[in-house]
């Protein structure tokens, strides 16, 4: 699986872990991790640890993913991010959206 | 047992017995027969009357079904017709012949009525299966044409909107890819009425159409905005507000916007999700990046929009090149990519002007990146402070229609200085004017330095001399911005007074500003070249203006044009 | 006996198959295995009698008669094997089991077109 998730009722917290490319192609997995919550989740921390590539749909991903999130409301971390991925979320200014690290 | 659909079916055999037999079943079965003796006839009749189905003797006088099953291919094209063929043969190299000849399957005698049905059956699903295939692709080639034919026409369309701009202006030289806007780049300029130069390079995410779609309303603010005389804050809070509205929520415009001044010899710039843009010296030398310092368009509300833009200063012969993310994105066979090092080195690499964008070509191809069909490049040259590059405007309406009488005054004070910048409305309210559509760029140019002034020096308190440098030019900007967004407390006032007369008429400009005013003397004494970078662009009003003068301490500017009805 | 001959299990499948053309099916078979044998007998040569013994052993084992069609395809194997001597013997065989076929679907024709 490239897209895994996984939900810490202590927390009230949801990891979604993506591999490989993040692009369009993930678009379906992406989604079902966060639609299938059944209760709203207090925050959600994206793990790139496996991310090799983000390309501008996966930060349409992201946008979709907060706005679920109840938009500026959202609590949203994206972690374990390799230097070209945030080099790619800088350019965009996502920093601003989302706590990157 | 009768079959679900009937088939037309051809048997093929030179035995009367066989052939009798053969019939009886296969009718029985529901379906239509055509009896033949011999492959030649075969033949014939699979011409006439293309049964669907073919059962083939293999030894036949005349010609036999090896032949006539090879013909029968040929003749039935893509359409798949089921061969079977109908032999006792039991060596391998005769049921090989039978496959090379196009054979489906075989039947052996004696028959059974049972195992044909069965064959016949299962013959029937393979030709439904291949004739559905076939339909497929027909159908996919049908709507593959008629999307790249919609794409050339929306291309069309799309090419009027945004050649309606100034593209082919003198010192700009750009190269897009044919069809870089369904992968949604986006290439405008435009010039201002003043004749300041407006320039968009964009990017919206995804590919196709839907990259597409967003382009038009975005091209129709910029050029409309940019026409009426608003300034790079509005049209981004407008194309801003508009792509929020529109666009689905995963959906945004990387764009970089740009204002050419080429009176003030200064750029400025708004960045949003775009790579970096390069500001060269005239000899190609980097003299800085304008980077990307705000979300992309389209994904903030306005209330949280950050529409604040940069100045820098930019001389004559230098140059801003800016290109869209296809260029570092490329990737080659060993999934690395192209990357801003390798651009830079191109960049500083180049010699001459007029072949960089063959040399980044060039440098993607030795790099073995793959060809990408959505890169932009840009490349914008500042010109000479007196260049007329502006066409005259060309207006829908008639050219007939008296001047009215009318004046007005309006004051904006405190926080609606920060939010409302009066220079559009004024204008267009001017150009309802015949006789003062000629200099509507001058008016422009002094509506706006007029306001300016009063707003930046007056209210702000701002000291135009921080404007000598280029590093003194953004701090002023940055000043200005930090104290826009503090509380603003003051006014400014502006007055219009139109006169018309039997030959023509005048208008009588008056701004006023609540600030601490200056020494209009002096200023006004300082040698020319000084004002230009520095000033407060009081000589260019006078230059523009037929009458300018400035009174209370310099808090009231009175400027009057005037123009004559053509015979 | 004649009947011996005959596969009746193909024969009934046959009668049912056919239904009102059984007894075309039957004046064909022994017309043209009237031809077939002469045709065995006047054979210019081994290529038009290998394709005449492969035809009639078709036929025949359409029709039920098992031993006939296996003496064709004896004969039709032998004549890809030269010399051809003895194959005289192999074609009076098929004479010899072709009239007791004869007998036993005349009987059958008499049958049906009197019943």
């Amino acid at each position: 699986m490239a897209v895994e998730s996984n939900f810490s009722r202590e927390k009230n917290e949801l990891t979604i872990k993506v591999r490989g490319r993040f692009d369009f192609g993930k678009h379906q997995e992406f989604r079902d991790a966060y639609e299938r919550q059944s209760t709203p989740t207090a925050s959600v921390v994206i793990d790139l640890q496996g991310a090799t590539y983000l390309d501008s749909s996966a930060l349409g991903m992201l946008l979709l993913l907060r706005d679920h999130q109840g938009g500026d409301q959202s609590r949203i971390s994206v972690i374990n991010t390799s230097t070209d991925v945030r080099k790619i979320l800088a350019i965009s200014n996502f920093n601003k959206l989302f706590e990157i690290s | 047992m009768p079959a679900k659909e009937a088939l037309s079916v051809l048997i093929a055999e030179d035995g009367a017995v066989d052939r009798l037999l053969l019939a009886q079943i296969v009718r029985k079965q529901g379906h239509r027969v055509f009896t033949v003796e011999n492959g030649e006839q075969a033949v014939k009749l699979f011409v006439e009357q293309r049964p669907q189905l073919v059962l083939m003797d293999a030894l036949m006088p005349v010609m036999d079904g090896f032949e006539a099953a090879r013909q029968i291919k040929a003749l039935a094209g893509e359409t798949l017709v089921p061969i079977i063929f109908l032999t006792s043969l039991n060596e391998e190299e005769a049921l090989v012949r039978c496959l090379e000849a196009g054979g489906d399957d075989f039947m052996a005698k004696p028959y059974s009525a049972i195992i044909l049905g069965a064959r016949i059956r299962a013959m029937d699903r393979l030709r439904r299966l291949q004739a559905t295939v076939l339909e497929q692709r027909d159908q996919i080639t049908r709507h593959h044409n008629h999307l790249l034919n919609e794409q050339r026409v929306a291309k069309a369309v799309f090419d009027k909107v945004t050649h309606s701009g100034c593209l082919n202006a003198p010192n700009i030289r750009y190269l897009q890819s044919p069809y870089a806007l369904f992968n949604g780049d986006l290439l405008l300029a435009a010039f201002t009425p003043s004749g300041n130069m407006h320039v968009l390079l964009g990017d919206f995410t995804g590919h196709g159409l839907p990259a597409a779609v967003g382009a038009m309303p975005l091209a129709e603010v910029f050029y409309g905005m940019t026409a009426k005389g608003y300034g790079l804050v509005e049209i981004l809070r407008e194309m801003n507000a508009k792509l929020k509205r529109i666009l689905p929520v995963d959906m945004f415009c990387c764009a970089l916007l740009l204002n050419l001044s080429f009176q003030r010899q200064t750029v400025e710039v708004w960045s949003g999700g775009m790579p970096d843009g390069y500001r060269l010296s005239a000899e190609g030398e980097m003299l800085s990046c304008l980077s990307s310092c705000h979300l992309p368009l389209g994904i903030l509300c306005a209330e949280h929009f950050d529409d604040s833009t940069e100045t820098l200063p930019l001389q004559e012969g230098e140059r801003l090149f800016l290109l869209s993310d296809g260029v570092a994105d490329t990737c080659n066979e060993q999934d690395q990519l192209f990357g801003v090092d390798r651009l830079g080195e191109v960049l500083t690499g180049n010699r001459d002007v007029e072949r960089l964008f063959d040399e980044v070509h060039q440098a993607l191809a030795r790099f073995g990146g793959r060809p990408r069909d959505d890169i932009s490049l840009l490349d914008i040259r500042m010109l000479e402070p007196q260049c007329q590059l502006a066409p005259a405007v060309v207006y829908s309406d008639g050219l007939h229609g008296a001047p009215l009488e009318w004046s007005l005054r309006f004051e904006l004070r405190d926080q609606s200085l920060k939010s409302l910048n009066p220079v559009p409305y004024l204008l267009q309210l001017l150009q309802e004017i015949h006789g003062l559509r000629a200099v509507t760029g001058a008016l422009h140019s002094v509506l706006s330095e007029l306001y300016s002034n009063a707003l930046e020096h007056g209210v702000l308190g701002l000291d135009s001399r921080l404007k000598c440098d280029a590093q003194g030019f953004a701090q002023y900007y940055h000043e200005r911005n930090r104290r826009l967004s503090g509380k603003v407390e003051g006014c400014v006032s502006i007055a219009l007074r139109v006169e018309p007369h039997a030959a023509g008429g005048r208008l009588m400009i008056e701004v006023r500003d609540s600030g601490a005013g200056f020494d209009v003397e002096r200023v006004l004494s300082s040698p020319v070249k000084e004002q230009a970078f520095s000033g407060r662009g009081l000589n260019l009003v006078r230059r523009l203006s037929r009458d300018a003068r400035w009174l209370d301490g310099g808090r009231r500017a009175c400027v009057e044009f005037a123009w004559e009805v053509q015979a | 006996m004649s009947e011996h001959r005959i596969d009746q299990k193909v024969l009934s499948d046959l009668q049912e198959v056919m239904e009102d053309g059984y007894l075309q099916l039957l004046e064909t078979f022994l017309e043209d295995s009237e031809h077939r044998i002469n045709q065995l007998h006047g054979a210019k040569d081994a290529s038009e009698l290998g394709m005449t013994a492969h035809s009639f052993k078709g036929s025949s084992s359409n029709m039920g008669a098992a031993a006939l069609a296996e003496l064709c395809r004896q004969l039709e194997e032998r004549v890809r094997q030269q010399p051809l001597c003895g194959i005289e013997d192999l074609i009076h065989r098929i004479d010899l089991e072709y009239l007791e076929v004869q007998r036993f679907y005349q009987g059958e024709r008499e049958r049906v077109s009197a019943g």
